[in-house]
């Protein structure tokens, strides 16, 4: 399969490495030449230098054989014109535009259906403030995923150490709940991501990925130790496009807003948009302006500046002065792995949402959502189950699957069912399934390669 | 830097180049070759070393690597090729000397083509056929086999094929690394069967047409004859050489856009227009020169300087005519063709049509720069401007190249080598071309050169066919700094 991609900043570096780790033939094209450079020393892909708006440079990349185009520049104006000059050259290649501008959130129908016909408009905000929802949900969640339209939750939390579970072995947990045991996935320790066995034990500060029904998440939770606190009042550092749409959604589902922005004329827009929220001009990371807006009474403070540094320190200062939960946004890749060693456990990120769904999309056969964990390490997808795949009609413990790779959930129906070795996939059903990066082609595979046939 | 990891990689290339003695040992075994047991015992041993490596570093398998990783893996298992390559040599007295087997076998895979040795004939065939067969892996490049071939290299193998192939501006014909080697290596094997089958027209025996080719395409120059392609004494068999060290010395880039379909490739080239225009205007004024003194006809003046100057300048260094006897005017235009060299991504060496340009490109934005002070001007190739940095390496390449030299013709002549011998010897062996001037000329060898001289022109070899920066990196103290 061949990919285009416009634009090689951290969302084009991080989707076409994923490509090329997948064998899949790569051209990426910026304006930038360290930016290509950075690509071309670090990756097995091919670069052109220019501007992937023009339709000479999308031919010389080879256009035409090209599967997929993923325009994700930082303007959405050249991203949309790289998708109208493709269209005209090669409107058998699908395209994916990254489109920022909150003024298109209605006419991402018509995008596809007419010219210059994105089949998916990527805009990564309108996730992010989906995720912080999620985050703001779940109480004690570092990650929360939602599948088959949200009768499945899969979550990621972390073992305080004095949990009763630490230390426990996974198969001793039936013993010690009598609802139904949660299904854990994965663990995170010390940076390394595990596919445990029943033997394995918990320890204290592993982060734990399980997934449970909708329903019942929340007895799962307090087995975590993980007590449940509804949100009433959140503060949000920061009055950008995520911090506006954020505060959006709130004051539809009734929680109150206080929102911090640095400048003044930005403020006032934010006042004129907003009409339940209260908003402050002053800096996020005054401590007497933040005692004075009660910080420790505020159910959970956002830190959403677009600079990380800002975030993850104004995080730190409303944790020390009795925040009860933080979210913070970040950026830049190379600081997810330090969030867990300093403290900061809830992190959303634009640019991951953005990968999330531009690799949820380009999963072949009927790939329904997917979920990236841990940077890149690993995976969850949501797929039908075909009638043709080799996985439908008998249990599962008998199925041929790939190594590091698990079906985590199966919706029969309207049944949600967390599966055990004895469990039956029948055709129609979606199955949810874990997998390590090392595993994605081969259950992609596995899903798709019948449908081929068609 | 991991050492252990970079010779584990060198380990697995070492096991993969005793492989390659699979050819030989073939032949000798079928032609009752007394070639066989030497063969088959340095196969044995390069295998073995190769596997003992590769047991004994083992390391986590990390498919990323440095750069500085990617030199050393290039370096190191060019040595351990030109090392285990002069085995089959030394193993059954086909060169008694050490230094001789060493000499010759990197002049080999460096595809340089000078030889020690004085009676070519007298060697077993099934030596001269692993001889020739060296340059032929050499000339594409053992690395980019390697590449093209063992999966595990995927992403790292691009900073090895940068080590190895490390053109100014280097071309990714396809997205992915392994297939850009694969294709070349198809391109390269593809216009090799063309020259067998020519050659073989022209009345070769099979064995001779494959020596041949097997020197031919990687611009090597080695031949299984004492007196070279003068042997055949055939304008046939010239005329269908002289085209195919052409080709070899044209960036193999452009003959896959040629079998693509795109003829056109080659003129809008400006590198390849360059080419052309060098070697005909070289070739016509070679050919007045010699005319009338040296040969009679125009026709068998033309024959003779374009062979010289096509051999020369591709830096093949076949010869069919002692060209010491020529005019100083034709002497000087093939020593200095000996800097040129051929167009990058080709398999030729020296110097590189495409830097000589940017060198005279840039010398000329300094000129116009004085005339006018305030201009904003951009050096470019065929249109596209040249980055600033692209400029500054090819810059240092090229002040790195003739300090090189100059220090090794005077390393060489302190040796006891006269001033002619010590300049072209050093000049041929640094431009990977073959024979010099002097001593060493096309109708002489190298077997005289004292031992220590050896030493040296096999590592002029070496830093020539990897374009030195790979090569000298190992001398400078930042590179061994954690």
């Amino acid at each position: 399969m061949k990919a285009i991609i416009v634009g090689a900043g951290e969302v084009g570096f991080q989707v076409a490495s994923r490509f090329a780790q997948e064998n899949k033939d790569v051209v990426v094209i910026d304006k930038d030449p360290e930016s290509i450079r950075r690509v071309s020393d670090g990756i097995d892909v091919q670069v052109l230098h220019g501007s992937g708006a023009s339709p000479v440079l999308l031919e010389e990349a080879g256009i035409k054989e090209a599967e997929i185009l993923l325009a994700v520049t930082n303007s959405d104006e050249v991203n949309l014109v790289a998708c109208m000059a493709a269209d005209i050259i090669s409107p058998a290649t699908r395209k994916l535009a990254r489109i920022r501008n909150g003024d298109f959130d209605d006419y991402h129908d018509v995008l596809r259906e007419e010219a210059p016909h994105i089949d998916t408009v990527i805009n990564p905000e309108i996730e992010v403030v989906k995720s912080i929802e999620r985050l703001m949900r779940v109480p004690g969640a570092v990650d929360v995923g939602e599948f088959a339209d949200g009768h499945f939750k899969f979550i990621g939390t972390r073992l305080e150490s004095g949990a009763t579970l630490s230390g426990v072995r996974l198969i001793d947990i039936v013993s010690q709940t009598e609802k139904e045991r949660p299904l854990i996935a994965a663990i995170v320790r010390d940076d390394e991501l595990i596919i445990p066995r029943g033997k394995d034990q918990l320890l204290p500060n592993d982060l734990v990925y399980f997934i449970s029904k909708a329903d019942n998440y929340l007895d799962i939770m307090a087995l975590f130790d993980k007590q449940i606190e509804p949100i009433r009042r959140v503060l949000a550092v920061g009055g950008g496009r995520i911090g506006l749409r954020f505060a959006r959604r709130m004051e539809e589902i009734g929680i109150h807003v206080k929102i911090i922005e640095k400048d003044p004329d930005r403020c006032l827009e934010l006042a004129e948009e907003l009409n339940k929220s209260v908003v402050l001009q002053g800096d996020g990371s005054d401590q007497s302006l933040l005692q004075e807006e009660n910080i420790q009474e505020m159910d959970a403070v956002l830190t959403l500046t677009d600079d990380d540094e800002i975030n993850i320190l104004t995080s730190l200062l409303a944790k020390r002065m009795g925040a009860l939960k933080t979210i913070t946004q970040i950026s830049k890749f190379s600081y997810f792995p330090l969030m867990a060693t300093i403290g900061i456990d809830q992190v959303v990120s634009p640019r991951r949402s953005a990968i999330s769904t531009i690799l949820q999309y380009i999963r072949r056969g009927k790939v329904l959502s997917a979920l990236t964990i841990m940077g890149e390490a690993a995976e969850v997808l949501e797929a039908e189950a075909l009638e043709t795949s080799d996985i439908v009609g008998k249990p599962i413990k008998n199925i041929r699957f790939p190594k590091g790779a698990l079906i985590i959930g199966i919706m029969h129906g309207e049944d949600a069912i967390i599966p055990s070795g004895e469990s039956v996939i029948h055709p129609g059903d979606r199955v949810i399934i874990f997998a390590h990066r090392n595993a994605v082609p081969k259950v992609e595979r596995i899903l798709a390669v019948k449908l081929e046939f068609f | 830097m991991r050492w252990d990891y970079v010779l584990r990689v060198v380990g697995v290339l070492i096991f993969f180049f005793g492989l390659t003695m699979l050819l030989p040992i073939g032949y000798d075994f079928f032609y009752r070759d007394p070639s066989l047991w030497p063969t088959l015992t340095a196969m044995g041993i390069t295998l073995a070393v190769g596997l003992l490596m590769v047991v004994f570093f083992r390391t986590k398998d990390n498919d990323h690597i440095s750069q500085r990783e990617g030199m050393a893996i290039v370096t190191l298992g060019w040595t351990a090729a030109g090392f285990f390559g002069a085995l089959p040599f030394y193993i059954g007295g086909g060169i008694p000397q050490f230094v001789d087997a060493i000499f010759e076998s990197v002049s080999g895979f460096t595809t340089t083509g000078s030889s020690i040795l004085a009676n070519i004939e007298g060697m077993s065939r099934g030596l001269l056929l692993w001889r020739s067969f060296i340059q032929w892996l050499g000339g594409m490049g053992i690395i980019v086999l390697s590449v093209a071939i063992l999966p595990f290299l995927g992403v790292g193998g691009m900073q090895l094929y940068k080590a190895e192939v490390p053109s100014p501006v280097p071309d990714k014909l396809k997205p992915r690394i392994r297939d850009t080697a694969m294709i070349l290596w198809k391109v390269y094997a593809l216009i090799s069967l063309g020259e067998v089958i020519f050659l073989m027209f022209g009345g070769m025996s099979l064995y001779d047409a494959l020596c041949h080719t097997f020197t031919t395409m990687p611009t090597g120059g080695f031949s299984t004859k004492n007196t070279s392609i003068a042997h055949y004494n055939s304008v046939y068999i010239d005329g269908a050489i002289i085209v195919f060290m052409f080709i070899a010395g044209i960036n193999f880039a452009l003959h896959y856009q040629m079998l693509k379909g795109r003829p056109l490739a080659f003129w809008r080239d400006a590198e390849c227009r360059f080419f052309i225009f060098i070697v005909f205007i070289l070739t016509v004024v070679v050919t007045f020169n010699i005319h009338g003194r040296i040969y009679e006809g125009i026709g068998t003046a033309f024959r003779y300087a374009a062979f010289q100057v096509v051999s020369i300048v591709t830096t093949t260094g076949y010869a069919t005519a002692d060209y010491e006897k020529w005019p100083a005017m034709s002497q000087f235009i093939l020593l200095f063709s000996m800097f040129l060299g051929a167009s990058a991504g080709s398999t030729g060496g020296g110097m590189k049509c495409l830097r000589v340009m940017l060198c005279f490109k840039y010398c000329y934005r300094e000129l116009f720069s004085m005339v006018h002070p305030k201009a904003v001007a951009r050096v470019k190739i065929g249109g596209n401007p040249v980055p600033e940095d692209v400029l500054r390496s090819v810059l240092g390449f090229l002040a790195l190249y003739i300090g090189l030299f100059a220090l090794c013709s005077v390393l060489l002549s302190g040796l006891g080598v006269d001033f002619t011998t010590a300049f072209s010897a050093v000049a041929a062996t640094l431009g990977n071309i073959g024979p010099g001037f002097g001593m060493v000329g096309p109708v002489d060898n190298f077997a005289h050169i004292p031992y220590l001289g050896k030493w040296l022109l096999i590592w002029c070899m070496l830093l020539g066919r990897l374009e030195i920066f790979t090569v000298i990196i190992f001398l400078v103290p930042e590179f061994y700094r954690k």
